[in-house]
């Protein structure tokens, strides 16, 4: 690992004011508005609570947010040459790929930790375990994100395109069953939209695979095989499209 | 000088596409270059010069035909370090700074010079602090070129390295060059700029549609595809049958003529002087040598046969 290059990376990202707003600040703020203040924040979700619920979501919103500027940038890097300056030296492209999946973990562990440390201070309650393996998904799968960014670059050749990808998240969240609990046939569609299992898996400490249908306080059932297939699917579907991308961007020059 | 081997080009081709609209980049090249040469590609714009440099750095590979570059394959020879680049364009991030950007490469090779060392035989140890993005086309040129002293290169390839720099950037950036040189390094450039390669290269290989048409010392290659541009004076009645002879011979170029004034350029000017001052009936007759602009585009335009091309 070329750690250098991933210091250089980091600062390069901490002086992006306007990204550590989307990343980190949003999610943060965003949680504040949705999670902490309500009079439903406290009721339960299984051994955990409804605020514990939304912070899941605005940390991984935020995580995503991060891997897919990353991957993202990395496109446009491609783009406008990097990739040939780097073909000038010895270092290799998974050695490349090493340095800005380290880079998309450290910045997705960021409003992860920002997002966490506002729920635990503002009344988030869940086991002990629920923290740390909700924490671990959220990091893991983020790291797929990296690669819907990458994609968005690639096709659309702009910083715009990335600009844009990030913002479809918040979209994809609302049809992802991720910001406000969906049901009938909204529930349905949400499965199979990109960022319903991340979220889901995350959540499953929490919920044990279940979601509640706020108009009735009934629970709906959410299969794990579902969620796991979710991120599957779609794992298969942006790496493909990458590499296909990839490879087309290459047999062009 | 022994001549060793820095690279070998044989029979390359590189053919963009395919199908009717297919382009052919590269057609046929054969090309040595020895180690310690300096050597300038000289060509227009879409002569294949670019895609030349690449296939030799690995980039991209020839659709036909073989590349060595110092005994090995061309990503072979990058990776080792011995070949390094100043590219035409990009290849930098915008938003890092210039002292940032040395380190970033610097820190890919397992034994660089300092980054002090190196911004210094680059001329840019004030821009250190800076944006690259605040940098003009000149200074971000130096910055590619103290990369490439990164790795401590045997052969240095530069593609059109003073675009976009003003005169003086321009002269300090081949003075920096001529020390590397004078390190024994092997120096290949493309440019298009014909006074650089009068200047710079010891040897000259002028491309023009993926061939090489001429190539050659770079005074010889002046000498040989300009030849010499002749004047003379004829009595006026004679100035059309002179004019005609002229164009029926094959060792003639372009042909102008202004009232009783004829001038002609040919690479076989004594015997041209011969014919003007005796069988014509020519006088007051001026030889000077064409500039090496009017050479080159003698030599690259699609019309003209060289004569006593080596390809």
């Amino acid at each position: 690992m070329n750690l250098t290059y991933l210091r250089l990376e980091l600062r390069r990202l901490a002086r992006d004011r306007v990204t550590i707003f989307f990343t980190v600040g949003l999610p943060g703020f965003l949680y504040l508005i949705f999670g902490a203040q309500p009079d439903y924040a406290d009721d339960a979700v299984r051994d955990g609570n409804v605020a514990m619920w939304i912070m899941i979501a605005m940390a991984g919103y935020g995580a995503m947010t991060a891997t897919t500027g990353i991957g993202g940038t990395a496109a446009i890097e491609r783009m406008q040459g990097w990739s040939r300056q780097l073909g000038l030296t010895p270092m290799r492209d998974h050695e490349y790929v090493l340095v800005k999946a380290a880079t998309a973990v450290v910045i997705a562990a960021l409003p992860i930790g920002v997002v966490y440390a506002l729920g635990a201070a503002t009344g988030a309650q869940a086991p002990v375990e629920v923290w740390i393996l909700s924490a671990i998904a959220l990091i893991l799968g983020a790291s797929i994100f990296a690669l819907y960014g990458l994609s968005f670059g690639l096709a659309f050749r702009s910083e715009a395109a990335v600009s844009a990808a990030g913002g479809s998240l918040v979209i994809l969240s609302f049809l992802g069953n991720i910001f406000i609990p969906l049901t009938g046939w909204q529930l349905a569609v949400a499965k199979f939209t990109p960022l319903y299992g991340y979220v889901s898996l995350a959540r499953h400490a929490l919920t044990g695979g279940a979601t509640v249908d706020p108009a009735t306080g009934d629970l709906i059932d959410l299969p794990l095989w579902q969620t796991v297939a979710n991120v599957t699917v779609w794992t298969i579907v942006l790496a493909g499209a990458a590499t296909w991308l990839v490879q087309r961007g290459r047999s062009r020059q | 000088m022994t001549y060793e081997p820095c690279i070998q080009l044989r029979g390359i081709t590189k053919v963009f596409g395919a199908g009717p609209t297919a382009k052919r980049a590269v057609d046929g090249l054969d090309l040595d270059i020895g180690s310690g040469e300096i050597v300038a590609l000289l060509g227009p714009n879409g002569a294949g010069k670019t895609t030349t440099l690449d296939m030799v750095l690995g980039f991209t590979t020839a659709t036909a035909g073989t590349i060595t570059v110092l005994g090995q394959n061309p990503t072979d020879a990058v990776r080792a370090g011995r070949v390094s680049a100043v590219l035409q364009t990009g290849g930098l991030l915008r938003d890092l700074r210039v002292v940032e950007t040395v380190e970033l490469i610097a820190s890919t090779y397992r034994a660089a010079p300092s980054v002090e060392e190196v911004l210094a035989r680059a001329g840019i140890t004030e821009l250190a602090g800076s944006k690259v993005q605040d940098c003009s086309g000149g200074e971000q040129q130096r910055l590619r070129f103290a990369l490439a002293l990164l790795a401590d290169p045997d052969l240095l390839i530069l593609d059109e390295p003073t675009a976009g720099m003003d005169v003086q950037a321009r002269q300090d950036f081949w003075a920096a060059m001529r020390t590397e040189a004078n390190r024994g390094r092997t120096i290949v450039f493309a440019t298009h700029y014909l006074q650089e390669a009068e200047d710079f290269a010891e040897r000259t290989v002028l491309i023009a549609n993926g061939r090489s048409v001429a190539d050659g010392p770079t005074a010889e290659i002046r000498r040989q595809a300009a030849g010499r541009r002749l004047t003379a004076r004829f009595e006026a009645d004679a100035v059309d049958a002179v004019v005609r002879n002229l164009r029926q011979r094959s060792d003639t170029g372009r042909i102008e003529q202004h009232e009783d004034r004829v001038s002609v350029e040919s690479a076989n000017s004594d015997d041209i002087a011969r014919l003007l001052l005796g069988e014509l009936s020519g006088y007051d007759l001026e030889i000077e040598p064409a500039s090496l602009e009017r050479a080159f585009i003698q030599l690259t335009s699609d019309d003209h046969e060289l004569t006593g091309s080596p390809s």
